[in-house]
């Protein structure tokens, strides 16, 4: 990789979290932390918070109660453009590129803090990565496949070399190969570089595989945590995400 | 032939004023049906700077930054408070509507109900293929090219364009890469109440003589207009500005002149009816 992929990666920390909408927090009680050169997921069945939590650490949804950190600084409710500036990059579980832009244009708008002399070197970074996007950064995203849609999604948050990388679902929708290689090699690649990765993930088995931490979201709380062989050991765990059995209720 | 002509002169001043419209409605989210109404403010600003003394194509400056600012104070002032009320998006559109009633009658109240002109004339008059077109109106569509000219270069190769675009496109993932969107709205609040103040006076210049009133049934053809080429496409817009200006005008050889509107209602209803997010749209923007 001739420039760097990704800045040092910082630690992301939500300590005491409740976020929501109009006031009435989704998740609650929420204490995490993501450091740099690791993978840190969440996972947990549909409805237990895990997108409102993603969202709310980077801006998106109000944090009502608690704060967020990225190294030292507080990023409790900034405003999302603010936290991109920080380096925290999100790529949301849809709508996750523009699609009436080319693919070229999407990675420009990525690179939009950058000064304009720096775009095109931060361009080809992104490309060394993901060389599939070469062929097509004339294309409009829109008609892209679903495993090139979420490259792209991806490579835009890359213009800005991220310390943090948050990842909401990024194999929803995905064939199990593509989603196979994004995880294991784009994913898991992204914390190789030294970034800090959190992210959401439905596949629970798939998570763990690339994890250095998983937290499990119950209910709009987290109820376990632990490395992966930690949970793999765990009967809750493995009946309720593992084996196919009722989703885990959060703690008394 | 001539009807050609003159519908080429209307989609000339619509597509200026359609671009505007449509580059509003997709960035910024407001059917701001007070557009006409802005528009026939300005082009009353270029006349009254014109009645002094000054050249109309200078005075026309006038009608352009009383446009820009007119939009942009409604957003800063009236839309923008109304949308942080999360209020039903056909809220803003009939405080719109409300908004046009004020703008046209109480320009009437202030200038009376009178026709007026710019002290200007039409210039030379040009034969060219089987048209018979005036110094005046070949301004206008040259203005007309200058503008889709420029508005295609804004939102194609530069940083602000581009960032319209992606805001347009999908706001929170803008914000989300680090685009202030507040700042591109209250951009494009200016950009596009430029265009509109622009796009009146030279409507006004080419209808000739004109009233507070004048332009109060032209969002309908906005609108036609809009929604032919797809709401939110600036392409989609120089489009259906093109085809519902000459459709209009050359419907006027046949048809009684008073009633040439009513081709655009139709081309509005059946475009609702059978594709409603245009020809140059997608299913997604509808």
């Amino acid at each position: 990789m001739s420039v760097e992929l990704s800045k040092k990666g910082l630690v992301l920390t939500a300590t005491g979290l409740a976020a929501g909408y109009d006031g009435r927090a989704i998740v609650s009680g929420i204490t995490i932390e993501a450091t740099p050169g690791k993978v840190f997921s969440i996972v947990g069945p549909n409805g237990s918070g895990k997108s409102t939590l993603l969202k709310s650490l980077v801006g998106v949804v109000k944090v009502l109660e608690g704060s967020v950190k990225v190294g030292d600084t507080s990023i409790t409710n900034m405003p999302p453009e603010e936290v991109a500036k920080i380096g925290v990059g999100y790529v949301p579980q849809i709508d996750d590129v523009f699609p009436p832009l080319s693919v070229k244009e999407n990675l420009e708008i990525g690179g939009y803090l950058l000064k304009r002399s720096e775009i095109h070197e931060r361009i080809d970074a992104v490309l060394e990565f993901f060389p599939r996007l070469k062929v097509m950064m004339t294309r409009k995203a829109g008609k892209l496949s679903g495993g090139e849609r979420k490259m792209l999604a991806m490579g835009r948050v890359l213009m800005l070399s991220p310390s943090v990388l948050v990842l909401d679902e990024p194999t929803a929708n995905l064939a199990p190969m593509v989603a196979t290689q994004l995880l294991e090699e784009y994913i898991r690649g992204f914390a190789n570089f030294g970034s800090t990765v959190l992210l959401v993930e439905q596949r629970a088995k798939a998570a763990l595989r690339i994890s250095d931490h998983t937290y499990v979201l119950g209910g709009g709380r987290v109820v376990l945590e632990g490395a992966p062989s930690d949970l793999e050991n765990n009967p809750i765990f493995v009946e309720s995400f593992l084996g196919g059995g009722a989703a885990a209720r959060p703690k008394e | 032939m001539s009807s050609f002509g003159f519908g080429l002169i209307s989609a000339a001043v619509l597509a200026i004023a359609t671009v505007g419209f449509t580059m509003q409605f997709a960035v910024t989210n407001v059917l701001n049906l007070a557009y006409g109404s802005i528009m026939i403010n300005s082009a009353f600003v270029t006349y009254y700077v014109n009645e002094h003394g000054v050249n109309a194509w200078v005075a026309l400056v006038g009608g352009v930054l009383t446009g820009a600012i007119a939009s942009w104070l409604l957003n800063r002032f009236v839309y923008t408070p109304f949308q942080k009320r999360n209020l039903a998006p056909i809220t803003v559109v009939i405080v719109s509507l409300g908004i046009d009633l004020i703008g046209t009658f109480g320009l009437q109240a202030i200038v009376g109900g009178g026709y007026v002109s710019f002290t200007q004339n039409q210039g030379r008059e040009y034969h060219f293929a089987g048209l018979l077109l005036s110094s005046l109106q070949l301004i206008v569509m040259g203005i007309c090219v200058a503008v889709l000219v420029g508005v295609h270069g804004l939102l194609k190769y530069t940083r602000l364009g581009k960032a319209m675009r992606a805001t347009s496109a999908n706001k929170n993932l803008a914000r989300n890469s680090g685009i202030k969107t507040q700042f591109i709205i209250s951009t494009t609040w200016l950009i596009s109440g430029a265009l509109c103040g622009l796009a009146g006076t030279v409507f006004a210049m080419n209808a000739g003589v004109f009233e507070a009133t004048s332009a109060q049934l032209y969002i309908v053809l906005l609108l036609a207009a809009m929604f032919l080429g797809g709401p939110g496409e600036p392409y989609g817009a120089m489009f259906g500005a093109l085809t519902i200006g000459l459709a209009t005008e050359v419907s006027a050889a046949y048809i009684n002149p008073d009633y040439k509107d009513v081709i655009a209602f139709i081309a509005l209803i059946v475009m609702l009816m059978f594709r409603p997010f245009g020809i140059f749209g997608s299913e997604k923007t509808n």
